[in-house]
């Protein structure tokens, strides 16, 4: 479904991503982990097409397309969807009018109907329930004075009206206590499905416990130095990021605590 | 050097006689008084940078005419009165009647009544700081009077249809006088629109008198066509515990000023001044506002928002006026701003003078563009660009039309903004 070969990407003149390669398959999930400032939000900013970050080298194709000619909206439209680390807070438009326009951008991209104010209220507030958020947040501004794990719920929630083919998750478990862990965990494999494909970005394996990945990926210095299966997660959970010769001096820290 | 240019003698020559003759009387004496009066250019400091928007050409002096076709009111969710071209339309209009509540043309005052009011008229305006709209009382040919007895409430909103029609080059000189006494309350929309694409002038003004306890709302909406040079002004004087609320929203035109003044005259008086402003085009409009606190006590909070896209050109001015004895006040503003392109020009200033000791003051202006964050937020989720530009734009503005009191006139500004939003992203 995506295929990423020998990408690379800077940001303000500065190299981050240094020759990353991944596929990725339909049904598949995968789990990227690394210590701070190895690259790992920046490739989900740019998978999703942020124009912050210049890509200088390299490919990335979903389904056979090329993802880098498309713009931000078209990569949505065609199925990639980032749950961002730290979601916007964006006052004075509704979170019902956002989740609605979004949807119905979709819905008009496949040729499909757009879906009027009550039908689509309907299907929001069920879709509320099922990331634990109250309803009363579709009235509220776009994540408006949400708490963290709120904010997260709210970008699950996103997912689960946007259906896309491959979820990017950044940073979802960051902030996060046990039990909304547990609603966004619930929320996140809901989306698992035969014809998606997850890509979880995690510092930590706690998230791996309730999401089980397919494979796991360790990135550090914007490349990927080794991938395995969930075993490999709980050896980097067990042993650190050390183990693998990266210095992680947060890793470091927490492990003394 | 150049003589400064003087405003022609044409707009001083009045055509109706149809009012009162106290109020003839007072025309014309104001007439004389502004003889020879200096047009502000760009050195004249509360025109320095509208000035040159200013274009009162000699064949707009005529008046306009006084009746025409197709003046069936509008619905309107309250009472309703219709000018066109500054003359009240008695068919097309709904007046309140009730106890304690006198709505009237001034063309239908006796001459007692008359009287009074002229002597009443312009009472709420510096007249140094509003020398152009000094040109309405020069020049009106009719009004609305609107008296509210201690105690009475006007039970639906009263809606003021300003309908200029331009099919030919002149002038019109609307006005309202509210004179709301104690513990009164009403709700006064005043909307204007055009017709006809001929270069026209309104020159207009509201004032409102309230006395101890009164409380008026007044919502402005200023929406008349790319011909229409619009200079208004309105008058506010406040006694003890009196609350008046302001609600604009302004459309660019080829020039737009609105003068707001506030004068807090006694303890414990409240006012709020909210203002919407968006410029498309080569528009241009600007609000200039003034708070008096004469009284101590007293409250005042003002917010207003501009958007400028094109090479449009807004400006806010707003001026708090803290006099010596008014301690314990209270004053607010914040004025935001938001620039859509390259090319548009916001100035904005506010204006401090404080002489009481005691007092909390608080004042804060932005000028920004939109947030490429929120934006790669919206497109992310695979919102058209445009749209996420339309969402961004009217969430920087929607704090404060969601706050205007009436849904009703909510959705009308709804309406003509979406309509703006509409022409003014067409190319991204």
């Amino acid at each position: 479904m995506l295929s990423i070969k020998n990408l690379h990407a800077s940001v303000e003149g500065k190299e981050i991503l240094k020759g990353i390669n991944l596929e990725i398959k339909a049904g598949e999930v995968h789990a990227i982990m690394g210590p701070n400032g190895s690259g790992k939000s920046t490739l989900s900013q740019v998978l999703a097409g942020n124009e912050a970050f210049e890509v200088t080298e390299g490919e990335v194709t979903l389904n056979g397309e090329n993802l880098l000619d498309l713009e931000t909206e078209e990569r949505a439209r065609e199925g990639i969807f980032l749950a961002f680390q730290y979601p916007v807070e964006i006052p004075g438009v509704s979170n019902l009018q956002f989740l609605r326009t979004a949807v119905n951008a979709m819905r008009k991209h496949h040729g499909e109907e757009e879906m009027n104010a009550a039908e689509f209220m309907k299907l929001a507030r069920e879709v509320s329930k099922q990331v634990d958020l109250d309803p009363s947040f579709l009235k509220r501004g776009v994540n408006e004075g949400f708490s963290g794990g709120e904010k997260k719920r709210n970008e699950i929630l996103q997912a689960l009206l946007l259906q896309p083919k491959l979820a990017i998750l950044d940073e979802t478990d960051s902030g996060l206590d046990i039990d909304a862990l547990k609603v966004v965990s619930d929320g996140v494999n809901a989306l698992r499905s035969e014809d998606r494909a997850i890509l979880m970005v995690t510092h930590y394996q706690r998230l791996l416990n309730h999401i089980v990945p397919d494979y796991v990926h360790v990135l550090a210095g914007g490349k990927i130095i080794k991938s395995g299966g969930r075993e490999l997660a709980l050896e980097l959970e067990e042993k650190g990021y050390g183990w693998l010769g990266i210095k992680d001096e947060e890793t470091a820290d927490s492990a003394a605590n | 050097m150049k003589p400064a240019p003087t405003l022609s003698t044409a707009f001083l020559e009045s055509a109706g006689q149809s009012l009162p003759k106290p109020l003839l009387d007072l025309r014309k004496q104001r007439g004389t008084a502004l003889v020879d009066m200096p047009l502000p250019t760009r050195k004249t400091e509360n025109w320095k940078y509208s000035s040159k928007y200013l274009k009162l050409t000699e064949d707009m002096a005529s008046p306009l005419p006084s009746q025409g076709q197709g003046m069936t009111g509008q619905d309107v969710p309250g009472y309703r009165i219709v000018f066109l071209n500054g003359v009240i339309q008695p068919e097309a209009s709904e007046f309140p009647q009730a106890a304690g509540i006198q709505v009237t043309s001034f063309r239908d005052l006796d001459d007692e009544e008359a009287e009074a009011l002229a002597g009443q008229l312009d009472s709420t305006l510096d007249d140094k700081a509003v020398q152009l709209a000094r040109l309405n009382a020069a020049r009106f040919e009719d009004g609305l009077l609107i008296r509210l007895k201690p105690d009475a409430v006007l039970d639906q909103p009263l809606f003021v249809i300003h309908e200029v029609t331009a099919d030919a080059s002149g002038s019109a000189f609307p006005r309202i006088f509210v004179d709301a006494g104690r513990h009164s309350q009403a709700t006064l929309v005043e909307e204007y629109r055009s017709s006809g694409s001929e270069p026209v002038m309104v020159n207009t003004v509201a004032e409102f008198n309230l006395a101890d306890g009164a409380n008026i709302t007044n919502v402005r909406l200023t929406m008349e066509g790319d011909n229409v040079q619009h200079i208004g002004a309105t008058g506010v004087r406040q006694q003890r515990n009196a609350r008046f609320e302001s609600h604009t929203v302004g459309f660019g035109g080829p020039l737009r000023r609105h003068d707001l003044q506030v004068r807090l005259e006694g303890e414990g008086g409240e006012c709020k001044l909210n203002g919407v402003v968006v410029t498309q085009g080569k528009q241009h409009f600007d609000n200039h506002t003034t708070i008096e606190h004469v009284a101590a006590h007293c409250n005042s909070e003002e917010t207003y928002r501009n958007i400028a896209a094109d090479q449009s050109h807004a400006v806010f001015n707003g001026r708090i006026h803290i006099h010596q004895d008014a301690q314990n006040s209270n004053a607010d503003m914040n004025n935001k701003n938001l620039l859509l392109s390259n090319g548009a020009e916001i100035d904005t200033k506010p204006e401090l003078e404080i002489y009481a000791d005691d007092v909390k003051c608080a004042h804060g202006a932005t000028i920004g563009q939109l947030d490429e964050v929120s934006l790669f937020y919206l497109v992310s989720r695979g919102i058209a660009r445009r749209e996420a530009n339309v969402l961004l734009t009217m969430a920087f503005i929607n704090e404060l039309v969601e706050q205007i009191p009436l849904e009703t006139v909510r959705e009308t500004a709804h309406t003509r903004l979406n309509q703006f939003f509409d022409q003014t992203f067409q190319e991204v």
